[in-house]
């Protein structure tokens, strides 16, 4: 866990450093010689950070210096479930956010809201209270979405497909 | 001076007036605890009704929201772990802990009493020491307001975790991500679509990375044991926990008002530096974080005892210190108000007025928030697998009506998925979220600084109050390492 962490922190912070702010910070040429340039920042914030990432890795290689970079293990709370079935999950939890910005586009904000929370109490495993789960996915977005546009005056995205329907 | 303040607390003392605060206070206190819904939505959209609305009524409408909303944000902190509003992370802490131990209702007095205490305290100074602290945080420029907030995020990064390495990583990653959009030369940074050239709100990154990965947990762990737990349970703050958090909850107002007073940092930098104050100087130390009422006292104290310091740089200066002042210095103007020093000859009366109604304000927080506490316990209720998905529902709307965009709603769901890889990797959230809104103003401060040097670091030790929070930081780590060292030796 420790070594992976020390990695995983390095390894980002190193893509940050060498290949993402040589192309997306630019150096402005008006910007005088004595002031700092827009990368400096953040080049010294991934340089700590990298510092940071192998310092964690050199303190999870020895078991006397482990406690010190790794206190809590979030692996407890795992219990015997396979990482297989966990890593579906996530995935399945991933996917659903994914197609809800998606449905947005072509549903609308309302019926994806309805869609992507009747996902997410399949998921949380309290969909066995179909009744109550259903109402709740198709009543709470119903009453947010008048609640917002009425007394708000939000505008929420209406859906090109439904619109091509005219609806 | 006395006689002005007795003349203005007859004209404060009407019932439209008392009703105004009470309707704010309340609004706040509900509106600061839904996820999603902040403080600063709550007094912009009370601004236009305030146009109708005489000018000290309508500004003390605001207040009351202000302090309603700062309040309300631990309501939902406690509950279920997402706090309302930035400046309520730091109760989530030991907040959560404790209500999962069957005790929210205690979390949620101590909360409330700490709450009106350091607003209480936050008034009597804005009466009394205004001008004085307005002219000191005059006096602070770039260099030492890039090592204060060095000296805060070094404090909240030993804190938050139980690694001070871990906060430290954290912390950078929150730093990184607050560079994303326009810097102060006008480049644009990081702009992989071009919604991202408009930066990351700071609404979408809290929820996102404080309310969505406990959902993720639940879906991905389907651990929703947690449901015995989060009944209210043991509401009573025992006398000897009052006495025992009395100390942290005076420190925690006192650091409140005067981080409150000066411009930009506000009630979450206030609300971590009074945590870590008092995890520091505490016996149960090594409780926090872990369901420990004092740091519930240290943390609310210090955020509400922000609100009415944050008046002080706008009154005495006309300087709004932080977004919800700002709305308040445009109803200022539209009343024909202007803050700022002429304020205190030409418009005593008023002054005088506003002060005594955030006084009243205080009790009237102490008010709803009892009431409102009773209302919100029915949330604790709700399973684990049923809040979870509702939250979140909550959070998509009151995200998406803040600014209208489908980007915001992006930004919070990918959050919440890195901020569940944080929790997988034992990384804290709290030092990311504050690094995250600390992080423009300690780059402007530091470049500014490098400017006005032409490019010589030494000028970041150049006076003695910059050699003050370097000092004080420096203490922190090496504290704060030598207490991890003898706990790895134990």
């Amino acid at each position: 866990m420790g070594i992976t962490r020390g990695v995983m922190v390095t390894v980002l912070f190193g893509i940050v450093l060498f290949v993402m702010i040589p192309i997306y910070v630019p150096r402005p040429s008006f910007i005088p010689g004595f002031a700092p340039p827009p990368d400096m920042w953040p080049r010294v914030v991934s340089m700590l950070g990298m510092v940071l990432g192998l310092l964690l890795l050199g303190l999870s290689l020895s078991k006397k210096t482990e406690a010190i970079a790794d206190p809590d293990s979030a692996s407890e709370i795992r219990g015997n479930t396979p990482l297989r079935t966990l890593l579906a999950r996530f995935g399945l939890a991933v996917l659903a956010f994914a197609v809800f910005v998606i449905a947005v586009e072509l549903l609308g904000f309302l019926l994806a809201c309805i869609l992507l929370l009747g996902a997410v109490l399949v998921m949380t495993g309290y969909w066995r209270h179909k009744w109550i789960s259903l109402s709740v996915a198709v009543v709470l977005p119903l009453l947010l979405y008048l609640f917002f546009s009425n007394a708000l005056n939000t505008r929420f995205p209406a859906g090109t497909l439904l619109r091509a329907f005219g609806l | 001076m006395l006689n002005d303040l007795l003349i203005a607390f007859q004209a404060v003392a009407t019932i439209e007036n008392f009703l105004i605060m009470a309707a704010g206070i309340w609004g706040g206190v509900i509106i600061g605890a839904i996820p999603g819904m902040t403080g600063t939505m709550a007094v912009t959209l009370a601004l236009p009704f305030t146009f109708y609305m005489q000018p000290i009524p309508s500004i003390l409408l605001l207040v009351a929201l202000y302090k309603g909303s700062t309040y309300g944000g631990s309501v939902s902190a406690i509950l279920i772990k997402t706090p309302g509003t930035a400046s309520a992370a730091c109760t989530t802490l030991d907040g959560y802990p404790l209500a999962r131990q069957g005790k929210a209702g205690k979390a949620l007095n101590m909360a409330l009493y700490s709450s009106c205490m350091g607003d209480f305290i936050s008034n009597i100074s804005l009466i009394f020491i205004a001008a004085p602290l307005a002219l000191l945080a005059l006096r602070i420029g770039p260099p030492e307001y890039f090592m204060l907030m060095v000296f805060a995020l070094t404090t909240v990064s030993g804190v938050s975790g139980r690694s001070l390495i871990l906060g430290l990583v954290s912390a950078c990653l929150g730093l990184l991500l607050a560079t994303v959009g326009e810097d102060m030369y006008g480049s644009f940074r990081f702009d992989l679509t071009l919604d991202m050239r408009g930066g990351l709100a700071v609404a979408p990154v809290l929820i996102g990375l404080f309310a969505i990965p406990e959902l993720l947990k639940i879906v991905v762990f389907r651990n929703t044991g947690t449901q015995k737990a989060m009944q209210l349970g043991d509401n009573r703050v025992t006398r000897e926990e009052f006495r025992r958090s009395l100390k942290s909850m005076l420190k925690g107002s006192m650091i409140g008002v005067v981080m409150g007073a000066i411009p930009g940092i506000g009630p979450s930098a206030a609300a971590f530096s009074s945590y870590g104050e008092a995890q520091r100087s505490s016996k149960n130390g090594e409780n926090f974080g872990k369901g420990e009422i004092e740091g519930i006292a240290a943390s609310e104290s210090a955020n509400n005892g922000c609100c009415g310091s944050t008046m002080i740089p706008l009154l005495a200066l006309g300087v709004p210190g932080d977004v919800i002042t700002g709305v308040m210095l445009g109803a200022f103007m539209i009343h024909g108000l202007t803050p700022g020093p002429m304020l205190f000859e030409t418009n005593l009366h008023e002054v005088y007025m506003l002060f005594i109604g955030m006084l009243f304000s205080s009790v009237l927080l102490f008010g709803a928030g009892k009431a409102t506490m009773r209302f919100f316990s029915h949330i604790s209720r709700i399973p684990p697998g049923l809040m979870a998905p509702i939250v979140l529902i909550l959070c998509l709307f009151g995200i998406f009506s803040i600014s209208n965009s489908m980007y915001d709603v992006i930004v919070l769901l990918a959050m919440g998925v890195f901020g569940f890889f944080m929790f997988l990797f034992a990384i804290p959230a709290a030092p990311f979220l504050i690094a995250f809104i600390l992080g423009p103003m300690l780059e402007e401060n530091l470049r500014r600084a490098l400017a006005m040097s032409r490019g010589d670091p030494s000028i970041l030790v150049s006076s003695p109050i910059t050699w003050l929070f370097a000092s004080l930081a420096v203490f922190v780590i090496v504290i704060t390492v030598r207490q991890q060292l003898m706990k790895a030796k134990a």
